[in-house]
């Protein structure tokens, strides 16, 4: 396992290169070493690494360049800094780099070990997020997209009627389609996701194929509802805001669905359900299959 | 209405009635219409919300006013037969009052019409809301013709400002006086907004005006526009409502046709533009320099006042925000003048209020009533009383998570932005929540607290916090878990919330629980101490026990325990095994003899210590058990 990951050291001090790569070699992962940004760039233009463990300060070089240089000729590189002078500004600057963590001088051992295999893990997650990513949108709806933010841009407040059609058209907010319509309206990612995560109509997670909100506004509280919410909870195994397994439904918990004539009430995608029991209920939903794709 | 016909059925398409099915019961009424050939002299309208949600679907056929209620598919071919071919219309699909026989056939002999006065909803149930001619026959647009042609700004503002009209959507702020406000200042770009983010629970009247009458609403906004000198407006409406904003869309879009907004309108070289704005599910949005921030495109976080909305709103632009009903109240004012307004109501609250009636009562609905009218009418006589037998009315909650419970013990007072301030609670936007003697009212006041917490914007510390750790209170309370110091800690909490928090949500979220604790203390106190819910909510404090004397032995709560806790023999009194029993109630409905009585958690020993039990009352007096 472990040994299938290759790891380049970058420091000026040996004695740090020296440690450090006694350290990883016996964790089984397969560790050189560079005496400086220079000698770190031509080892890296003749083997591949999967990880380069490097200090910021060194003489000529130095460990910002070699980021910099990584993020544009390796960008597949994890990077992790090593830092005996953890000011604010430079690890500021190296995160926005994006590096993935760093390690502060003097350090023992199972730091070393602690923050590596971090890295290692969050690659791998991300590595098969993307891949899921970008298997989930199809590029034509990608293209539908951007069109559609297009017509948008450079009109004021248009943030949360976009996110409503993008919504509408992908099923939910994942952070790759916030980050589209950040770069699609000229909007800080930040903005748009403080505002996704603000509004309770939003949401990050993918939907099931049919939609079931429960009202818990006062007249169906009054009448009940919560025996029909927790039936169906039972019923389908999930929480609020979760999604089947199979994923035919989710389910989701609204304030008030303003038809408290019908309380207790549930609406299924567009259907509206008054006066529901906990006994009703289940008959409900079986009439909603899932939808074959 | 186009062409004259002998019947005209005006079937309601509101959310209630659609959803009981009545646009099904329209297509069997048309094929029954046209296999008798009828369909030259009958007519069928599509309206919005008739108010009488309880009755879905219902139709009212005209000209006689019959209205009919409950209609089923099967219903129908009778209904066509004997009704509209043989003139003879059929009893048994009328309205009743709970508990009598007599039907009713005329819509205004039936008191939940009958004691209501139709203003802001002088059109429900008689037009088609998705046609501009009708709203137009009805005087539509003649308010905002006035307004425009024959009026001067300040002349709108001085009939609004004498009508007294004050603002519906709960704090009750006089609309002529926002307008003189936003009016006043100077400024080339003003925005003319309307509150449709109904976001109280148990409250739907905007929803059902902007259903029913959407183009009032864009009257009403004609009329503001120009009387603040702005030339463009947003409606902000919930995205839980998208049948409103279809037809809000849809009447938008027939104005600019008919040349009532866009440039030069009739002629009066005033332009007004209009634009729909969908929210995205924050209940704080409600509040106006949240609404705003939301329309800008941003969170909706509420922002200290000064500067109002008047001098700095949407875009730091002159602003005004006024709630659906009260536009939709000003197309009359203009038309009929101040003082017809105020032939209605009180002194300082004239004119009147549409309520959303719902919770634990027969004739749950849309009412519109004059201002000062007693509770005790719209609960008992518009409302036709609580529903089901052995139910008591307990107390009515006014104004959402925002307002207070109403005890029965003040039923009588009148309905007005004072004397509903008075009792603790909120006049709101008009959601009123019936309350029987099954509604526990500490699960009650935490119910409002967990949509608070959640809903509060977290910009102020002593809401967000503060409605957290009164909800864990609660919580405990309702587990058991209480303390005798909790109601006093509640009390202390509730009163830095409100004195701390910038704006509306926070400074009332408090009420639901300060109003319970002066009306209900009892209840807290028997929730801390008996470890005892008396209305058998909190599962963790009761336990149910079925009284010998009153138990027939009819095995029903056997049948209907889904747990199979209850045990014994037909004619013979049944019994609880509490350790099976899982508390859910259900027996407890469903026993026609009230026999089973709710008592505190793990009680053993006689019930009649703590609740009567009628001696030798019940069927059995001989015989059967020892």
């Amino acid at each position: 396992m472990s040994d299938d990951i290759k790891i380049l050291v970058v420091d000026d001090e040996p004695v740090i290169l020296k440690s450090c790569k006694r350290i990883l070699d016996a964790e089984g992962y397969k560790a050189d070493s560079a005496s400086g940004g220079r000698e770190g760039i031509i080892t890296m233009e003749k083997n591949a690494y999967d990880f380069v463990i490097t200090d910021l300060k060194m003489p000529e070089v130095d460990g910002l360049t070699l980021i910099k240089w990584l993020k544009k000729s390796r960008p597949d590189i994890g990077v992790i800094i090593i830092t005996g002078y953890p000011s604010q500004e430079t690890i500021k600057d190296a995160i926005e780099l994006g590096i993935i963590d760093y390690v502060p001088k003097p350090f023992t051992p199972a730091v070393l070990i602690d923050v590596v295999k971090r890295a290692i893990e969050w690659k791998k997650k991300k590595v098969s997020d993307e891949v899921k990513k970008e298997e989930e949108f199809p590029p034509s709806m990608i293209a539908e997209l951007d069109r559609m933010i297009k017509g948008y841009r450079n009109k004021p407040g248009s943030l949360i009627p976009v996110l409503q059609r993008v919504q509408e058209m992908v099923g939910y907010l994942p952070p790759i389609v916030q980050k589209r319509v950040s770069r699609g309206l000229n909007i800080p990612a930040a903005e748009v996701h403080s505002v996704v995560s603000f509004y309770s109509f939003f949401t990050m997670k993918p939907r099931g194929d049919h939609i079931i909100k429960v009202c818990l506004g006062t007249a169906c509280y009054v009448k009940g509802i919560e025996e029909v919410l927790s039936k169906i909870k039972k019923g389908l195994h999930i929480e609020v805001g979760g999604i089947t397994e199979d994923k035919r439904f989710s389910l989701e918990a609204v304030r008030c669905l303003g038809a408290c004539g019908l309380a207790p009430v549930l609406v299924i995608d567009h259907d509206t359900y008054g006066a529901i029991s906990p006994k009703k209920v289940t008959e409900i939903l079986d009439a909603y299959q899932p939808v074959t794709k | 209405m186009s062409e004259q016909k002998r019947i005209n059925l005006m079937v309601c398409a509101g959310t209630g009635c659609v959803s009981a099915g009545s646009l099904e019961i329209k297509k069997v009424i048309e094929t029954e219409i046209n296999k008798r050939g009828l369909e030259k002299e009958v007519g069928i309208v599509l309206t919005g919300c008739n108010g009488l949600c309880a009755g879905g679907p219902v139709i009212a056929v005209y000209p006689e006013e019959i209205f009919y209620q409950k209609l089923k598919p099967e219903d129908i071919p009778h209904l066509v037969e004997e009704h509209f071919l043989k003139g003879r219309p059929v009893q048994r699909l009328m309205y009743k009052m709970p508990e009598k026989r007599k039907a009713i056939p005329v819509m205004s002999e039936i008191p939940f019409f009958k004691y209501q006065v139709l203003r802001v909803l002088r059109n429900k149930g008689l037009i088609d809301p998705e046609k501009i001619e009708e709203y137009i026959a009805r005087d539509g647009y003649q308010g905002a013709a006035k307004a425009l042609t024959e009026m001067t700004s300040e002349e709108i503002i001085k009939v609004v400002k004498d009508s007294g009209i004050r603002g519906r959507g709960g704090a009750g702020f006089p609309t002529g006086l926002k307008w003189e406000f936003a009016s006043k200042v100077k400024s080339d770009i003003k925005f003319m907004l309307c509150n449709g983010d109904e976001g109280d629970p148990g409250a739907f009247m905007d929803r059902s005006v902007m259903e029913a009458d959407p183009h009032s609403v864009i009257e009403g906004m004609i009329i503001g526009a120009k009387a603040i000198g702005a030339n463009k407006g947003y409606i902000y409406v919930r995205a839980e409502y998208p049948l409103a904003v279809r037809r809000l869309q849809l009447a938008i879009d027939q104005a600019k046709e008919a040349g009532l907004l866009g440039k030069n309108i009739l002629d009066s070289g005033f332009d007004f533009d209009l634009e729909i704005y969908q929210g995205a599910g924050a209940f704080v949005c409600g509040e106006e320099t949240a609404l705003m921030r939301s329309i800008e495109g941003r969170r909706g976080m509420p922002r200290p006042r000064p500067p109002f909305p008047a001098h700095k709103g949407l875009w730091d632009k002159p602003s005004v925000l006024n709630n659906v009903e009260t536009l939709a109240g000003i197309p009359q004012i203009i038309l009929n003048g101040a003082q017809w307004f105020r032939s209605l109501g009180t002194e300082k609250s004239p004119g009147t209020k549409v309520f959303a009636l719902t919770g634990a009562i027969n004739n749950v609905g849309l009412v519109e009533v004059p201002m000062g009218i007693p509770l005790r009418m719209i609960i008992y006589d518009i409302g036709a009383g609580i529903k089901g037998k052995n139910r008591t009315f307990k107390a009515v909650q006014l104004g959402g998570p925002s307002g207070g419970c109403i005890p029965e013990s003040l039923i009588d007072t009148p309905v007005d932005y004072e004397s509903i301030l008075a009792t603790g609670a909120i006049m709101g936007s008009g959601g009123m929540v019936v309350m029987d003697n099954n509604n526990c009212m500490v699960g009650m006041a935490k119910f409002f607290l967990e949509f608070t917490a959640e809903e509060s914007c977290g910009k102020c510390p002593p809401c967000r916090i503060g409605t957290k750790i009164m909800l864990d209170i609660l919580t405990d309370i309702s587990e058991g878990k209480g303390n005798k110091e909790d109601i006093e800690t509640l009390q202390d909490l509730s009163h830095d919330i409100i004195a701390t928090s910038l704006c509306g949500l926070g400074q009332t979220a408090p009420n639901p629980v300060l109003t319970t604790i002066r009306y209900f203390r009892d209840e807290y106190e028997s929730h801390i101490n008996d470890r005892w819910c008396k209305a058998g909510v909190c599962r963790d404090l009761c336990s149910f026990h079925i009284i010998e004397q009153l138990c027939t032995g009819c095995g029903a709560c056997m049948m209907a325990c889904p747990s199979k806790a209850i045990m014994g023999e037909k004619k013979k009194p049944h019994k609880i095994i509490q350790e099976a029993c899982i508390r859910c109630r259900t027996c407890y409905v469903t026993c026609k003899f009230n026999s089973i009585k709710i008592l505190p958690a793990k009680f053993e020993g006689d019930p009649a210590t703590l609740v009567e039990v009628p001696a030798g009352a019940g069927m059995r007096k001989e015989g059967g058990v020892e």
